[in-house]
This record gives C-alpha cells, structure tokens and sequence, in this order.
C-alpha cells in the first residue's frame, strides 16, 4: 500500500474517530453509496471501500476541517474514483442544467408509494455527473449551501443558482408544491 | 395518487430510505489493509517474474537466429520483456484515496483523477511498450522469413501487418469510445469552474 501507515500512537485515536464517524454518518454513508452505485452487490463493496478508505484517512485528520465535511470529503471523493475507474464518466452523465431542460420521465404524475418515489429520486441522480450528483446528495441530505461549498469547492453563488435548479427540477419530478410545502 | 405527503418532498424520502447499519470492526479494517497489500505484492511478483522469464526466453532464442534482423528483434523483444516488468510493478498497486482527497475539495479532487486517467489512457500504447514489441515481432518474422528465402520478405511478413493495421484500427477506435475528448473537454470545464470559484 502507497502512503505511510499509521503509527502505534496514532491508531487508538484512529479507531476512535471512524467508530465516531461510523456511527454518526453511517446512515448517511450509505445513502450516499446509492447515490453512486444502483448494483446492490457492488454498492456493498463501495460502501466497504468508503469505511476502508475513511479509516485510513484518519491517520492524517488534523482538524482543519470538521468531521462532518472530512466525511463526506473522503465519501464522496472515494464514489467519484470508483464512477471514473467504472468509465461511466465520459457520455452516459449530464449535468443538472441539462436535467433541468429533459422533460421528466413520470408524464407529471406523483409517485405512488415511498419506494417508487426512492426508485424514481435514485435514477435521476444517478443520470448526473459526479460533482452535480454531490451537490444534489448534500442538499438531499439537508446541507446549507456554504457547507455544500466547503464540501465542493464551489462558491456560494454557484451552489444557490445549482440547488435553485435542483429544487426545479424535484418540484417536476415530485409534483408541484411539494417543495414548496416544507 | 400518493397517500402522504413524505412521497412529495424529496428530502424526506431520501432521508428516510431504510439503510441497513454499517460498521467495520478494527480487526476488519487492518485485515483488509494487509490483504490488500499481500495481493498488490503477490501481483507485482508474478507480473515481475513473467516478464523477466520472456525475457531470458528471447535472449536464449536470440542465439539461435541467424540473421543480423531476427538477432536485433530477439534482443529487442528481450528488451521489452525488463520494460514490461518494470512497468507491470509499477501500474499494478491498488487503488487507494490520495493522502489530501479529504483536504482537497471535491472540484479538485474530480480534477486530478480525470487527468489522471486522461494520462493513463494517452500513454497506455507507450507504457505496454507495445510499439517494442511490434517492431521486435516485425523484425524477428521478416530476419526469419529471409533466411527461409522466400519471393519476398514482405510477403511473408503480410499476415503480421494486416494484423497490426486491424489492430490499430480497433485501438484508435477503442480510445474514441473511451471518450478521451470529452474527458479533456470535462477537465477544462472543471478549471473554468475553479477560476471561477477563487
């Protein structure tokens, strides 16, 4: 393996922070993997490979950022590697403005039950390309658009004009007024 | 029609999706790393080894040719059995997240894996040391087929090119279909993107 190993003193706090982070963003962690993977099998592995990945980064975690951001930095970076190394990346994917003018696949009706409404979310984000599908994954997941930025790296502009167009777009998927509603 | 109201906000049906709980143990985590590790090393070994046994393998039939051709494309092919090994021990490690992925933002890190695999496809035809082993091919079979005095050494030698022109047909179009451009065309979109945001 590439990279040092972490050393005997380094390991306890290590451990201690992935079991945190285990146990906050586990949830999260795997709503994120559906996110990135449709396959239930190979999603189990990159979820596998997000908690592998996010332990050995803890050897390094210095505080410079928050756990929450640290997270979903290596979460996401790790979901974005296995999208390029699956060579999904080159013509499948589009972006949220290219989403934004497809007409909708539903013909305007709402979905019928939860599951159907999770199928129907799932495939749309899965249509997009990495950074598009982390900014819709972070705002699904209730981020404020300055902690979707830190995230990102996009500026605050950018995020607002992208969730505006997210939240678009859902309204059409979802139905009207269900945005709205919140 | 959808009976509440969840199936109509999309951040509720996201959130409340059913996740099955989801922890490695630290005796996991380390196995996992050794084991990794193992098969990176066993790989590399094996790839290593393969490429120094063509190796000596080409030296050995190299004193066995009779002509100055077939004898520089047996040293030739020799030659690239040490670039294939060199190369297959240095390409074969597992993937692992870069040390600063958490540090870097996500725009970045996007970034550098495309150019990453933009370089790993622009040299693969360099890295495989495939033009050495062509030519050494080429030379052993025309040195051969002159000493076998044929009409013509390149009559002999025209299966091998048609093979290599169908073949170089199929990799020019491979990497159109890996989308070359339009990972550059991604990359450069990604700059615009971080000028932009600085």
């Amino acid at each position: 393996m590439r990279g040092p190993e972490p050393s005997s003193a380094g390991t306890v706090n290590q451990d201690a922070l992935y079991e945190q982070a285990a146990d906050v963003y586990g949830s999260s962690l795997a709503r994120l993997a559906r996110a990135y993977e449709f396959d239930a099998e190979v999603r189990r592995d990159l979820l596998q490979e997000i908690h592998f990945q996010l332990w050995r980064s803890f050897a390094h975690f210095d505080g410079r950022c928050s756990l929450r951001t640290w997270v979903y930095r290596v979460a996401h970076n790790v979901a974005t590697g296995h999208v390029i190394r699956q060579r999904r990346i080159t013509d499948r994917l589009v972006s949220i403005e290219n989403i934004e003018v497809m007409p909708s696949n539903n013909h305007g009706e709402l979905a019928a039950t939860q599951a159907e409404a999770l199928d129907r979310l799932s495939m749309l984000i899965q249509r997009l390309k990495p950074l598009d599908r982390q900014i819709i994954v972070s705002y699904l997941e209730g981020m404020d658009a300055s902690s979707i930025g830190e995230l990102t790296g996009f500026s605050s502009t950018n995020i607002a004009m992208k969730v505006h167009r997210i939240k678009t777009i859902l309204r059409r998927w979802f139905g009207e007024g269900g945005l709205d509603a919140k | 029609m959808p009976s509440d109201f969840p199936v109509k906000d999309p951040q509720k049906i996201w959130q409340s999706q059913a996740t099955e709980p989801f922890k490695m143990s630290a005796n996991e985590l380390r196995y996992r790393a050794l084991q990794r590790q193992s098969k990176a090393r066993l790989e590399a070994r094996s790839s290593v080894i393969i490429g120094l046994v063509l190796s000596v393998f080409f030296a050995w039939t190299f004193t066995m040719a009779h002509t100055v051709l077939a004898r520089t494309g047996w040293v030739l092919l020799s030659l690239w059995g040490i670039y294939a090994a060199y190369h297959a021990y240095k390409w074969v490690w597992p993937w692992n997240l870069p040390q600063d992925a958490p540090i870097s933002t996500c725009l970045e890190f996007y970034r550098r894996e495309l150019e990453r695999r933009r370089d790993h496809l622009r040299r693969r035809w360099w890295r495989s040391g495939l033009p050495f082993l062509l030519l050494g091919m080429a030379m052993v079979i025309v040195g051969t087929g002159a000493q076998n005095a044929p009409p013509h050494p390149l009559l002999n030698a025209l299966p091998f090119i048609l093979l290599f022109a169908i073949w170089a047909v199929a990799l020019v179009f491979m990497n159109k279909k890996l989308g070359r451009e339009n990972i550059q065309q991604e990359i450069e979109e990604l700059r615009k993107f971080e000028t932009e945001n600085h």
